[in-house]
């Protein structure tokens, strides 16, 4: 595999006190540097998977596993979520519950303190994912004083200081107000542009996901029932409402005019993509 | 119809100096579906809590039912108004989804008999008669949030005020919703929606409130509201996909105006064709 | 906002002495107090005691906010002079000084009453003095390299920013359960308002673990800080003098406890006693009923 640097190896997962596994045989490939989305209902196994891709599951959680997930070649189950931490970040879905510090600084300290980063390296780091992610200048701020976008921003910043290969985003934007959601998936799209970083984010927005993902994958009761680029995924409509999940509007509007039998050679995902389509399909119906 | 909600030059400053919300003029009538957008800081959030007493004008009033909620409390407006939290966990404590429903009309004071047809009524509402022993923190977060909106029911307000109903839910959990903000419009409840939800906003409100800065800086229904580009703009909110690409075509080829949702795209695109054909 | 009731103690800045001085002596000096006013009952060694803190934070120039503190605290230790008057924590016999209705009040109590309120009031002058003027960042900090472990530190400091926050979700969650049709007060509040707090904070803090998980915390090895704390020769002096002062000085009042006992002495007459014991118990009954009622909004 070239520059794999996640691999999932039939993985499976059931939490204690529970009658069914979250993750059934899962197996899956990471590229370096590709933007990977995971899609699929509550309760579908997406958190799971998303927390099992630094060690968080198992390591912190109550169940059983079995099967594999190796990170850069390090096998999740033989080592510790903190020493992951270099090469994973994580951001979650609630901005507010992954801050502890009275200050942006401190805040972005935390991390780079655990690992004995000194200090005059340390305030580069800071100043660096501060500037990345467009919160320069607000290092004395109190983070409970950030708008809900800043602070996931900040989350991100203080993953990104840790130099990770990957970042990880557990549904980063649902807590978010419409300008929130801009800033956080800009700043993961310009990550991924711009930085080559490997980003895997479960998200529900699937007109977003239709603009900035290379591939998506589909999760229901815990097993990959689709995987694809966007183009196969979102066109796929009959599978997405088997597993509820509603495909991008464009879309849904493409399939509704085939069902009255029209005819398009390509399911549009994207505004843009349906622009040129239905401009294109208008303009040839002319007599 | 009557002005079931009416604001008169209200506003609101917090003890530390802060104008949340000024100058504010609003009137809704009763069973309609009334969406209040914004950013964050907007002032969405202070403006809805005058409704139930949650909060008091500072300034100006506010009258619930005819009722000035100035001298109020926030016991006696819950009969009129009921206001589901964003967040469910911060309502639900009971053991069961049962005690969750009592606890309203309990509080209200009815006889037992009263209280159980409630609960039965909100159950049958809500579908929820298979979850009913369920202890609610054990509930998928789509389903507390249904918990949590089936309390406020079950003290039959006819003013809902829903705070982000949609946020959080899958596409089935949102759809769950949406049916039962459409059976509250079939039953006459006045809705103020609190949301980001640009597609439910078009397909269900009647009439959309948007706040800038503390001020509401436009009154309209969906159609005129997603068609002021300007507006749109100014407040940073998305037009649903669907009206984007009508608008989009409408540039070009399209001149049947804007359109809100799937539906409405898909019928409009047809009888261009069909008039191009034809 | 209706139910505002924050604690005002928390860090002020600044650049007085107090400010600069390393953490670790400023610790010293407000455990030392603690140790000292609490090593006797004497009432002018504690209004001394009292009046020298007063005046170093008159000098650190956190006044206002040290005020802030008092208003709230100076009421509810009134609270002291009442319950001691009428149950003294003091060996029998006890002396009658007078009668009001159905409520003894003795001699020792006063006593005992006036001294508990100046030891608190000498204490927290002390105490507050440290938590005004340091960060507790810097606290911690200082405290990590004198040997403290690095995540114990971090638990307590983290706790600390979880107080205003839990706050919060508290009037959050009171306000919420009010619009269905709770009443604030009363038994049948505490569980609504309680449990979701309590489930909330939990969550909070599962998150945040995970979050801190994920940058790497509990990781073995060096630990670093990106706050400075040098330490300087006036910090190993005024640590040195504060030891030496709480050691000779509560050797002393130990000591002569004895002559320092003023009990037997009538110290004030009788109907100053009622008058005190009366206030005390009107101003500190206010003070409850005040916040009661700011709390419901």
């Amino acid at each position: 595999m070239t520059n794999e640097i996640i691999r999932i190896e039939n993985l499976t997962y059931q939490y204690a006190h529970t009658d069914k596994p979250a993750l059934v045989d899962i197996n899956l490939s990471i590229k370096q540097g590709e933007y990977l989305a995971i899609i699929g209902p509550c309760g579908a196994g997406k958190t799971s998977l998303a927390l099992s891709l630094n060690g968080i599951v198992p390591h912190m959680t109550v169940g059983e596993m079995r099967g594999k997930v190796f990170v850069e070649g390090i096998d999740t189950t033989q080592s510790q979520v903190c020493d992951l931490a270099h090469i994973v970040g994580m951001v979650f879905d609630n901005p507010e519950y992954q801050l502890s510090q009275s200050t942006v600084l401190s805040e972005m300290a935390i991390g780079l303190e655990n690992i004995g980063v000194p200090r005059d390296k340390m305030l580069i780091r800071i100043a660096e994912a501060l500037e990345i992610v467009g919160l320069s200048g607000l290092e004395e701020r109190s983070p409970l004083a950030l708008s809900g976008g800043q602070q996931q921003r900040l989350a991100i910043a203080a993953a990104l200081s840790m130099y990770p290969k990957v970042l990880v985003l557990d549904e980063p934007t649902s807590n978010l107000d419409p300008m929130g959601k801009e800033e956080v998936f800009s700043v993961a799209a310009q990550l991924n542009r711009e930085n080559q970083m490997t980003v895997v984010i479960v998200e529900h927005e699937v007109e977003v996901i239709a603009d900035y993902a290379d591939r998506v994958i589909v999760l229901d009761q815990g097993q990959i029932v689709n995987s694809g680029n966007v183009n196969e995924i979102f066109s796929d409509i009959d599978s997405l409402e088997r597993v509820g999940i509603r495909p991008p509007q464009v879309t849904a509007i493409a399939s509704g005019l085939e069902k009255k039998g029209y005819h398009f050679k390509n399911l549009p995902v994207t505004l843009d993509g349906a622009d040129a389509t239905f401009s294109d399909w208008l303009s040839r119906s002319r007599p | 119809m009557s002005n079931i909600i009416e604001c008169i030059n209200l506003s609101h400053v917090y003890p530390e100096g802060f104008t949340a919300i000024k100058g504010i003029n609003l009137k809704v009538k009763e069973g309609e579906i009334v969406a209040i957008l914004g950013q964050n800081g907007s002032g969405k959030t202070t403006l809805v809590k005058h409704f139930n007493g949650l909060l008091k004008p500072t300034n100006g009033t506010v009258s619930i039912n005819g009722i000035d909620t100035a001298k109020q409390t926030v016991f006696n407006l819950s009969s009129y108004a009921g206001y589901v939290f964003q967040n469910p966990n911060h309502q639900l404590f009971a053991t069961s989804v049962l005690a969750e429903l009592e606890f309203g009309p309990k509080n209200q004071g009815l006889s037992n008999d009263e209280i159980e047809a409630r609960v039965k009524d909100t159950a049958d509402f809500f579908q929820l008669h298979s979850i009913i022993n369920e202890h609610p923190l054990r509930l998928s977060f789509p389903l507390r949030k249904i918990v949590a909106i089936a309390s406020i029911y079950a003290m039959q307000p006819s003013i809902f005020i829903l705070d982000e109903p949609t946020t959080g839910q899958d596409h089935r959990g949102a759809e769950k919703i949406k049916k039962f903000l459409r059976k509250l419009q079939d039953d006459e409840k006045t809705v103020i929606l609190v949301t980001h939800d640009m597609p439910l906003v078009a397909e269900i409100a009647d009439r959309v409130i948007a706040m800038w800065s503390s001020e509401i800086i436009k009154i309209a229904n969906p159609r005129e509201f997603f068609f002021d580009l300007k507006t749109m703009e100014k407040t940073k909110l998305q037009q649903p996909q669907a009206t984007a690409l009508s608008n989009r075509l409408q540039k070009r080829v399209l001149n049947e105006g804007i359109t809100l949702t799937v539906q409405e795209t898909i019928k409009a695109l047809e009888k261009v064709v069909n008039q191009q054909i034809n | 906002m209706a139910g505002e009731v924050t604690i005002p103690i928390a860090y002020v800045s600044g650049t007085s002495w107090f400010h600069k001085l390393h953490p670790i002596p400023k610790l010293i000096w407000a455990i030392g107090a603690l140790v000292l006013a609490f090593s006797t009952r004497n009432p002018l060694f504690l209004s001394c005691f009292f009046l020298f803190g007063f005046l170093l934070i008159i000098l650190a120039g956190i006044l206002n906010n040290y005020l802030k503190v008092l208003l709230i605290l100076l009421p509810i230790s009134l609270s002291f002079i009442v319950l001691q008057s009428l149950a003294p924590a003091f060996p029998r016999p006890w002396v009658t000084i007078s009668e009001l209705g159905p409520f003894t009040i003795y001699q020792e109590g006063i006593y005992s009453g006036i001294s508990l309120f100046l030891r608190c009031l000498a204490a927290v002058n002390f105490a507050s003095l440290m938590i005004l003027t340091t960060h507790p960042s810097d606290l911690f900090t200082a405290l990590h390299k004198i040997g403290m472990p690095h995540q114990a530190n971090f638990m307590v400091s983290t706790s600390l920013q979880l107080i205003p926050i839990v706050q919060r979700e508290f009037i959050i969650i009171l306000s919420a359960q009010r619009s269905r049709g709770m009443k604030s007060t009363g038994f049948s509040a505490v569980i609504p308002s309680i449990v979701p707090v309590f489930a909330g904070t939990i969550e909070r803090i599962q998150q945040l673990s995970l979050s801190l998980a994920s940058r790497a915390f509990g990781s073995k090895g060096l630990k670093t800080n990106i706050r400075e704390i040098q330490a300087t020769f006036k910090d190993y002096a005024s640590g040195v003098i504060g030891l030496g002062c709480t050691f000779v000085g509560a050797w002393y009042l130990i000591y002569y406890s004895d002559q320092l006992d003023w009990s037997e002495d009538a110290l004030l007459p009788v109907w100053f006693s009622e008058v005190l014991v009366v206030g005390s118990a009107v101003i500190f009954i206010g003070t409850i009923l005040y916040f009661w009622r700011k709390a419901k909004g």
